[in-house]
């Protein structure tokens, strides 16, 4: 068997007595699209940012690629090919809806903290740019401030950023939280193509997007799994159906 | 796909890199021609000594903003920077007197820089770890540390007297001693240009940008695979390196450096000018640093209490337009670009003006109130706008006060025409 | 033995002093997120007005009333100024309390002039409580102390006991869910803006007379102040406290005991270089501890940021 692209193991996290992560063990592997759902408050943006390295687990392990993530920061958690985005959206509002793109390309392209290259003079940063733009579709914005734009645009911005240094694993925390039906649909579509051949690991709580992209869906309830597997098993498990307001599952489809 | 050498217009990009190039460049030669002229204008030796301090302060400036502006990070300390290069020049400057080294004095500037960010580096070490509240603090406390040092270590600092020196026992460059203040005016000209341009350009390079995604989002530099920890560092340490070619540039303008050159008032200054200029445009602190220079030195001449107007100014900046003159200046861009902006002419005549006025009498006001209260006693005599009156008399103050209503007044009155003015600038479409 | 009793009680002042100054200071941080830059021109304004009072009215008008005037100059900076300015980020708060105290400074060089006034102690307290080896401790000192003491044990009481203490102590740490619960947070926040800078001006009042009423004081206790609440933690008030003590104690120490830097380095067994005048590092061998004693607070700070960035008592930034 291959590595995993991510594996938790026994991960838990406590702050101070509350316990929110309560022991977690789950495998995903290459090229795997995973859905994790689950009611607020279950602990899944905890669960993102302790795979992230936002803060550290209280115990367990996580290991990217088969090599443990503890002690990295998320700067060298993102180099080994990890990419997240963010709940709330996360750009930069102030520069250009292309600077967002190209910054997120400077790493990747092995500038590091160069302070003798002109970025607007390399033709690769410029391209790539352009390519991710036309990718999420925001060519024609390219100009505008970030913060200008409209709020789909802005997480489909998000998005795009996320891919753009060419990481392997991406998480997507709620890409499609707080939009209409024709934008949700328009941002499933997006993420399908962008994430062609990568490993998705995605926090959502709309139905009709998970069963439509995911390969499989773990269930997070009070910071522990209750069940792994494929969408349509996960529907049908009783458990599941009895915690996640089984009434929810059942009006989507 | 063959090189850039060509200009392809159906390549957008291509087409935006060459004319963005020419249009930025042009800005520059200007400045260039500017610095090379100005002597030839304003001849007397006074007014060079006043470029001379204006040049030096636009390059501290401009290193201060690649924190503030750039980096979001607010520097409470960070006249030693420049202190220290000034001080580290002036030593070198005797040493080449002392032993007669033959040295060009043209490269000493290089030196303060690079002692400069020797402490940037230093200091930033363990500094730059966070950029808010905690890096102020800091900087708060190594520049007091510093500066209080500078007393104690007279080796270094020279007390009370400061480290004085000369610069003309440099190598001659080209037959050019630096005996005149010319020379020293052009060899000023050419470090502020040449810092200016490399500041400029460093902004356009990879940590550059990232020091404004940085400052922006940290959290999201950071899963762009930058640490925003090194991402500080290193702009803290460009910003060491350019604040000590201003100390370098100060030493051999005027051949003195003291502890006044690195206390907590000089940093307090650097902090007002480029807030004043803006913080957001690269050319704002230059704005403030020559706005700030020429307030200084011609208002007080004029008044004893320029420093309250300055002050008021700054707060003034900070509670209504924090974009600072710069910010000022190009908000009126998108009505340029409209075409519109003429029909802001009449409006800014009527409602600016008398504004303007009606400050101007506040400030008799002001005057004749600290006349009245601290001139010597018997001494009722005062000069205000070229008349000479009694302030004891009440006709001054009466004539003051109502040149302040009146001018505050219709100042007030015609704002909202202003302000439907400015809207009306601000949208496309309806007549032009 | 009695040396050090003296010393005690002169940093017991100074620290209580400074506490007065940091309290305020602090709960404003926590409070509102800004740190104060003008916190110490609010003190220098507290003397001013004092020593104005006193001319007409006698020194404890002076007392009663100059803080009020502060603390309602404070109320309405908050309410015009800082309000304002709130709306564009951490950093033009700053400054724009930078400018403030710029300003004040300016403004009470313009009302009162350059030099220092004289106010004085008053007459009644005008004497010397005690002495201890031939050093005499002033009344006014003991007052001071008890001055201090007493705010100090007025704001515990206030912030631990009663409702309004209680309501603020919720505002510190979780303004919206106070509003969202009914209170008026912007008028919590004006007044918790207007009893810190009162205090400060209290402090004022009773250090006019003894460390002298001039335009520079401002600038003089103005930083020792944030390094106080720095090295305590920011935002607590036990931190505060400790921190002003622990400040109060060393400067006063290190100022009376003269302790040459060269005894120290002779004590851990390195020689006096022989040409002193001429060596490079001349200035270290030859510094006591009165030189170094106002800059101690700052290497703390320093230490404490490096080593322990929340400060003694303050908690940890996420």
């Amino acid at each position: 068997m291959s590595t995993a692209a991510l594996e938790l193991t026994g991960l838990k996290k406590s702050f101070g007595k509350a316990e929110i992560i309560r022991g977690i063990d789950l495998s995903i592997g290459k090229a795997e699209r995973h859905a994790i759902i689950g009611p607020n408050g279950a602990g899944k943006s905890t669960l993102f940012n302790l795979i992230t390295a936002r803060f550290p687990p209280s115990a367990g392990t996580v290991k990217l690629h088969g090599e443990d993530l503890a002690g990295l920061e998320p700067y060298q958690i993102n180099r080994k090919g990890l990419s997240r985005s963010f709940q709330i959206t996360n750009i930069f509002p102030k520069m250009t809806v292309f600077e967002n793109v190209r910054c997120a390309l400077l790493w990747s392209q092995g500038y590091k903290y160069s302070f003798w290259n002109l970025v607007n003079r390399s033709r690769a940063l410029t391209e790539g740019a352009e390519a991710i733009l036309e990718q999420i579709n925001l060519l024609e914005r390219r100009n505008l401030p970030a913060g200008t734009l409209s709020y789909a645009e802005q997480r489909a911005l998000e998005i795009g950023i996320t891919i753009a240094g060419g990481a392997d694993v991406i998480m997507l925390d709620e890409p499609t939280a707080g939009m209409s039906h024709s934008e949700t649909d328009y941002i499933t579509d997006l993420i399908m193509k962008v994430t062609e051949g990568k490993t998705l690991i995605m926090v959502e709580h709309d139905m009709g997007v998970v069963f439509g992209l995911a390969d499989r869906i773990s269930v997070l309830v009070y910071g522990e799994i209750i069940a792994t597997g494929k969408p349509e098993d996960v529907r049908a498990d009783p458990r599941v159906q009895e915690a996640y307001l089984g009434a929810a599952l059942e009006a989507e489809h | 796909m063959s090189d850039q050498l060509t200009t392809d217009p159906s390549k957008p990009a291509q087409r935006m890199r060459a004319g963005s190039m020419t249009l930025t460049l042009g800005p520059w030669i200007v400045a260039a021609i500017a610095l090379m002229v100005m002597p030839y204008i304003f001849t007397s030796n006074s007014a060079l000594t006043i470029m001379n301090q204006m040049w030096i302060t636009v390059v501290f400036a401009l290193a201060y903003n690649m924190l503030l502006g750039q980096g979001g990070m607010l520097s409470f300390g960070h006249a030693v920077y420049m202190g220290l290069g000034g001080f580290f020049c002036m030593h070198l400057m005797n040493y080449i007197e002392d032993f007669g080294l033959a040295f060009p004095l043209p490269l000493l500037p290089l030196f303060g820089g690079l002692f400069g960010m020797g402490f940037a580096m230093i200091i930033g070490s363990f500094s730059t770890s966070g950029a808010g509240t905690r890096f102020a603090m800091i900087s708060l406390g190594v520049g007091e540390l510093i500066a209080a040092c500078s007393v104690i270590i007279v080796a270094f600092f020279g007390g009370e007297e400061g480290i004085s020196g000369d610069r003309t026992y440099g190598l001659p460059f080209f037959g050019v001693e630096f005996l005149k203040q010319i020379e020293v005016y052009y060899l000023i000209s050419f470090w502020l240009m040449l810092s200016a341009v490399l500041m400029y350009l460093f902004s356009r390079t990879p940590v550059g940008r990232m020091a404004n995604a940085v400052r922006d989002n940290p959290e999201r530099a950071q899963f762009l695979g930058y640490s925003a920890r090194w991402v500080r560092f290193y702009s803290f340490c460009a910003s060491g390196f350019f604040c000590g070619i201003a100390g370098g540039l100060f030493a051999i303008s005027y051949e003195i450096l003291t502890e006044e050159n690195l206390n907590a008032t000089s940093s307090g200054v650097i902090l007002l000018v480029t807030f004043l200029g803006g913080v957001g445009f690269f050319f704002g602190p230059i704005i403030g640093a020559i706005a700030f220079t020429l307030l200084q030195t011609v208002l007080s001449l004029q008044t004893e209490l320029w420093a309250i107007y300055v002050g008021a100014l700054f707060l003034a900046t900070v509670m209504f337009f924090p974009g600072g003159l710069a910010g000022l200046m190009m908000m009126h861009v998108p009505a340029l670009r409209l075409g519109k902006a003429s029909g802001l002419v009449m409006p800014y005549i009527k409602t600016l003006i008398p504004g303007a006025i009606g400050v101007l009498g506040v400030c008799a006001l002001i005057e004749m109130t600290f006349h009245f209260r601290h001139a010597a006693k018997g001494d009722h005599e005062m000069t205000l706008f070229w008349t000479t009156f009694d302030s004891h008399t009440v006709m001054p103050w009466l004539i003051a006060g109502i040149i302040a209503a009146v001018g505050l007044g219709v100042a007030r009155a015609t704002a909202p025409a202003m302000k439907e003015a400015w809207d009306e600038a601000n949208t496309a479409g309806g007549a032009s | 033995m009695e040396l050090i009793l003296v010393n005690v009680i002169d940093g017991l002042v100074t620290g209580l002093l400074l506490f007065m100054l940091s309290a305020g200071l602090t709960l404003i941080f926590s409070m509102m997120g800004v740190l104060n830059f003008a916190h110490a021109s609010f003190y220098m304004l507290g003397a001013y007005f004092a020593y104005q009072i006193s001319l007409a009215l006698g020194f404890w008008v002076g007392l009663l009333i100059a803080p009020l005037i502060v603390g309602v100059m404070g109320a309405g900076v908050e309410r015009y100024g800082l309000r304002r300015v709130h709306q564009y980020g951490h950093v033009p708060e700053l400054i724009f309390t930078f400018g403030l105290a710029l300003l004040i400074e300016e403004l009470v060089q313009f009302v009162w002039g350059k030099n220092q006034m004289a106010y004085d102690i008053p007459d009644i307290l005008n004497f010397t409580a005690f002495s201890i080896a031939g050093n005499s401790i002033p009344a006014y000192k003991i007052f001071m102390i008890f001055i201090s003491v007493g705010i100090f044990m007025g704001l515990l009481y206030v912030l631990t006991k009663t409702r309004v203490g209680m309501i603020i102590q919720a505002a510190l740490s979780y303004p919206r869910t106070v509003e969202a619960l009914g209170h008026n947070v912007p008028l919590i926040f004006m007044g918790v803006f207007g009893v810190g800078t009162a205090l400060a001006g209290v402090a004022g009042v009773i250090a006019g007379p003894v460390l002298g009423t001039f335009p520079g004081m401002a600038f003089v206790l103005g930083s020792i102040v944030f390094v106080t609440i720095v090295i305590g933690g920011l935002g607590s008030l036990w931190g505060a406290l400790v921190a002003s003590l622990l400040i109060g104690w060393i400067t006063t120490f290190a100022k009376s005991y003269n302790i040459a830097m060269s005894d120290i380095l002779n004590g851990i067994g390195i020689a006096t270089p022989e040409n002193l005048s001429d060596n490079m590092f001349r200035d270290l061998w030859t510094v006591t501890s009165p030189q170094i004693a106002d800059i101690l607070p700052y290497i703390l700070m320093v230490l404490i940021l490096i080593f322990r960035p929340a400060g003694l008592f303050g908690k940890r930034e996420s």
